[in-house]
């Protein structure tokens, strides 16, 4: 079996995964995929709805996408073992290395704190890749491509200057 | 009460009472089964596993322009989503539901999501999968997420509403052309797929992908 699906059979897949979770037979929803994350924060450090209005705010969303995100853990872990055999343990990517450097420590200190903007700034514009990009897009939301158009600049602008490409070929 | 299957001592509710209770809110909401829902996860980590594009030579590797598998996957994804999404709506199968333009709350939030996303080579959707299959570094990441919104919540109200603005609505591209709805969603499909298709097709390896390869398409030994 091939050990990786070409693009296109990918970006197929997944129209299809969006149709059917779009329409009233599927979930009647969008997918998305950061606010599971605020709600899981509120479930693991026990904040009071009454004093958080957020939480109030992302109830339905939240734990909507927290069942859909234990799927993805279950169905990343599957494929990455039985059918892709790429499941292994690993501190720092290897591209890393190549461009960064070859420090675990500053790897993981990077991780933790963009992970940590990371949050912040889709629950500022409302959505991540998946429900501004993927899913508002397909609905031509104009939020979803003001959203798609920053976050291409920034994310350029980023490797540009965060990586060290230059000298190689 | 028949309907309520986990009954939970608000007072001393464990992590564990409140999973069952976010399984709750799910049962009781009209957006699929737990078992649906769940599947849709399965299937999208699948698929996102399965072509490989959680990894961070793909999302990192677009960042740096050398690598663009994600933006090709992604474009065909919303060119054919939009003009099969509009048939279901046409026919009752399916409904818009469009993100308001929060403007501020869009320009800060996407500036910050772009450049974290070019850091730590994962977004929300793929980091997990990235976990799933034994990546400590984005398990990292996960936990600076999860302090993140936590921090969010905590001063939503006090200063990330503020930050964020006023909504403008929630307008879409077919609100422009009124009258020619079907030929704006059928350009905007069309034209969104042919640059999936035009994009030039840039593949950064690394050493587990390259041993895969056979010996006469690796691009390593091709100097």
């Amino acid at each position: 079996m091939a050990n990786r699906l070409p693009w296109w059979v990918g970006g197929i897949l997944m129209s299809g995964l969006l149709l059917l979770t779009f329409s009233i037979y599927g979930a009647d929803r969008p997918i998305g995929a950061s606010t599971y994350v605020p709600y899981a924060a509120a479930l693991i450090f026990d904040l009071d709805p009454e004093k958080y209005s957020y939480i109030e705010h992302i109830k339905d969303a939240g734990s909507w996408e927290g069942v859909m995100l234990l799927g993805v853990l279950f169905g990343g872990f599957i494929t990455s073992v039985f059918i892709t055999k790429s499941f292994r343990i690993s501190l720092i990517p290897s591209a890393w290395k190549t461009y960064k450097n070859k420090s675990v420590l500053s790897r993981l200190l990077w991780s933790f704190f963009a992970g940590f903007i990371m949050i912040i700034g889709a629950r500022l514009a409302g959505g991540c890749t998946s429900g501004h990009f993927m899913s508002g897009m397909s609905q031509m939301a104009i939020s979803s491509m003001i959203f798609g158009t920053v976050v291409m600049i920034s994310l350029l602008v980023t490797g540009k200057y965060f990586y060290n490409t230059k000298g190689d070929k | 009460m028949a309907d309520i299957l986990f009954v939970v001592d608000e007072q001393n509710a464990t992590v564990t009472d409140r999973v069952f209770k976010m399984v709750e809110n799910v049962i009781h909401m009209d957006h699929g089964s737990v078992a649906l829902v769940f599947l849709i996860g399965v299937i999208f980590g699948g698929i996102i596993q399965y072509t490989r594009v959680d990894k961070f030579e793909k999302i990192a590797g677009f960042a740096m322009l050398k690598d663009t598998i994600i933006p090709k996957m992604l474009f065909l994804t919303v060119g054919l989503t939009s003009i099969g999404l509009y048939f279901m709506i046409q026919a009752g199968w399916a409904h818009y539901h469009v993100k308001p333009i929060i403007l501020q709350g869009l320009l800060i939030g996407g500036t910050l999501f772009g450049i974290s996303m070019a850091i730590l080579g994962k977004c929300p959707g793929t980091g997990p999968v990235s976990i799933a299959e034994g990546r400590i570094d984005v398990l990292v990441g996960a936990i600076g997420g999860l302090f993140g919104g936590l921090v969010f919540t905590l001063y939503y109200d006090d200063f990330f509403k503020p930050l964020m603005g006023e909504s403008m609505g929630e307008s879409i591209l077919t609100d422009f052309f009124k009258g020619n709805e079907d030929l704006t969603v059928l350009i905007f499909g069309v034209v969104v797929t042919l640059i999936a298709i035009a994009i030039p097709k840039l593949e950064l390896y690394d050493e587990a992908d390259l041993s895969k390869l056979p010996e006469d398409q690796r691009p390593d030994r091709k100097q």
